[in-house]
């Protein structure tokens, strides 16, 4: 079962106001739409945006 | 010169300051004056500091007298957006929230235009947090585009770009996290560049999201954005982002020669879905830029149909986590479009964020090998021309679409890959300004600017103002 937006949101301790609900769903819906989208991306294990260098980032510049 | 003299750009003004042709205290008078009368109509400025302002002049003058010139923003009047910390004074973020915040030290890039003479006049208005594109502020009220005052003069630097616009500050900064520059410094009809990722140090400067975050001028002139680039860029040992790539002379490549350049444009993406004025447009300056010897060549960018999911991801959660304490005691205070954004945030999951980041780096990788073929990309700044304050829908060829994700379609891409991208005026659409980008390869300002320089020297609108400040 999946739980509702209000119900993760209060998982976390936050207060939605009612009006917001409606608008939250369609919003969240889009993303959804849009993350669906990314199921043909081919993502290289390697390839992240992250970095954690020992010694800070600017180690070595 | 009242009027004549606030319209100039810096790199008028500068000449006239060196040479004691007019006097800094004289100017900032004269810039004060306009901006606190014209205030009541654009509301660029949440507050103005007068008294400091022509005590700092003062001394400039004197030290202008001793033969001590800094530079071309010495004695330069100028207001920052109000998120960028000044010490022992309050910083608002045009929140309620922070609305007497004081910090204890100044942002870096703040120390930097003092230490060049800058005489801050004031804070300018933006987007609550700097978490939207509207400026429809709901604590400091909506600031107003001077080309017409109904209609928004973007955001989230919308203070900024609506106070270059009506000559109510001489230069200006912005912060860009998904086109926070560029945004308003299309629809006001100025000069807006994000600097490549890590060039200027955002220490000292409220973030919105950590990894998409810019700050960068927003001025009259190309000529002014790369002399503002000079005074602000470098290496910051308090930025963990900042990197240590020497600083040019941005001023000095200034040529406008187009002979040994190649511009790339990518018609899928970046010219897909836009107001067909804008089109028609930026596709003139395009074959400008060709006759002015210019070689332009299409490129294929196909992992660009994921970023937008990849810098709504980025965003909504990086902003989320910077807010969330705030968002579970007091979300009253917050104003209802950002709350919403920041519940909307506590949704993706840690898996959406980091496999955010495996599509960003896919981007940016495609990004490089483009920039193996040519100097600069170009597009239109933005797909749409300004709507009306409160309007949550854009006229796009005659279809009504949602303003933010279509606003920030084009520039979203910039601060994924943390590219340089420069906006300059290029046209006009019922009176509203058109705006042309120029995206470059990393820590590469110089052959962006060069590029605007050419696009700025052709275009015939050059030096138009809005009616309403004459």
């Amino acid at each position: 079962m999946n739980p509702s937006i209000k119900e993760v949101l209060e998982s976390k301790g936050i207060t939605v106001a009612e009006e917001h609900l409606p608008v939250l769903q369609a919003r969240w819906e889009a993303v959804e739409l849009l993350k669906k989208e990314t199921n043909d991306a081919s993502l290289a294990d390697f390839d992240i945006a992250l970095r954690n260098i020992p010694g800070g980032d600017h180690y070595g510049l | 010169m009242g009027y004549e003299l606030v319209t100039k750009s810096v790199e008028e003004l500068a000449p006239l300051l060196k040479n004691r042709e007019i006097s800094s205290k004289e100017l900032t008078k004269t810039v004060l004056d306009h901006a606190e009368k014209n205030n009541e109509d654009i509301n660029a400025y949440i507050s103005f500091t007068r008294e400091r302002a022509e005590r700092v002049a003062e001394q400039v003058d004197r030290d202008i007298a001793a033969g001590d010139y800094k530079g071309m923003y010495h004695g330069i009047p100028m207001a920052v957006k109000d998120n960028l910390y000044f010490k022992d004074e309050v910083t608002t973020m045009a929140s309620k929230i922070h609305r007497d915040f004081v910090s204890d030290y100044d942002a870096t890039i703040i120390k930097k235009m003092k230490d060049a003479g800058v005489v801050f006049t004031g804070k300018l208005n933006m987007h609550e947090y700097a978490w939207g594109i509207t400026n429809n502020n709901p604590h400091f009220g909506a600031s107003r585009n001077p080309w017409n005052t109904r209609k928004i003069p973007g955001g989230s630097s919308g203070g900024s770009g609506a106070a270059i616009a009506a000559d109510m500050s001489a230069a200006t900064l912005g912060t860009d996290t998904a086109g926070s520059i560029r945004i308003p410094s299309s629809v006001c009809g100025i000069v807006g560049l994000k600097p490549t990722h890590g060039r200027v140090s955002k220490y000292g400067c409220f973030p919105l999201s950590w990894s998409l975050d810019h700050i960068g001028p927003m001025t009259k002139s190309v000529t002014d954005a790369a002399a503002l680039l000079e005074v602000i860029a470098g290496y910051d040992t308090n930025d963990p982002t900042s990197m240590n790539v020497p600083v040019q002379s941005y001023t000095s490549q200034l040529t406008g020669d187009m002979k040994d350049i190649t511009i790339g444009v990518n018609e899928d993406y970046f010219f897909k879905n836009v107001d067909a004025a804008v089109e028609a447009s930026v596709r003139q300056s395009i074959q400008s830029l060709k006759d002015q010897g210019a070689n332009i060549e299409t490129v294929e960018m196909p992992s660009l149909r994921h970023a937008e999911y990849t810098e709504l991801i980025t965003i909504l959660t990086e902003a989320a986590a910077i807010h969330h304490d705030n968002l579970v005691g007091r979300p009253d205070d917050f104003g209802d479009d950002i709350r919403l954004l920041f519940e909307l945030g506590e949704l993706p999951s840690a898996v959406d964020y980091l496999r955010a980041q495996q599509l960003r780096r896919q981007i940016k990788q495609e990004f490089q090998e483009v920039f193996k073929k040519v100097d600069a990309l170009v597009m239109p700044t933005l797909p749409i021309i300004a709507p009306e304050i409160g309007e949550d829908y854009v006229d796009l060829n005659g279809e009504q679409v949602d303003l933010v994700n279509n606003i920030i379609r084009f520039t979203g891409p910039g601060n994924l890959t943390g590219l340089p991208s420069l906006t300059v005026p290029c046209g006009f659409k019922q009176e509203m300004p058109i705006g042309m980008q120029v995206m470059g390869n990393a820590f590469d300002e110089s052959t962006i600017l060069n590029v605007g320089h050419a696009i700025e020297k052709t275009n015939p609108l050059k030096g138009k103002k809005p009616e309403l400040v004459r």
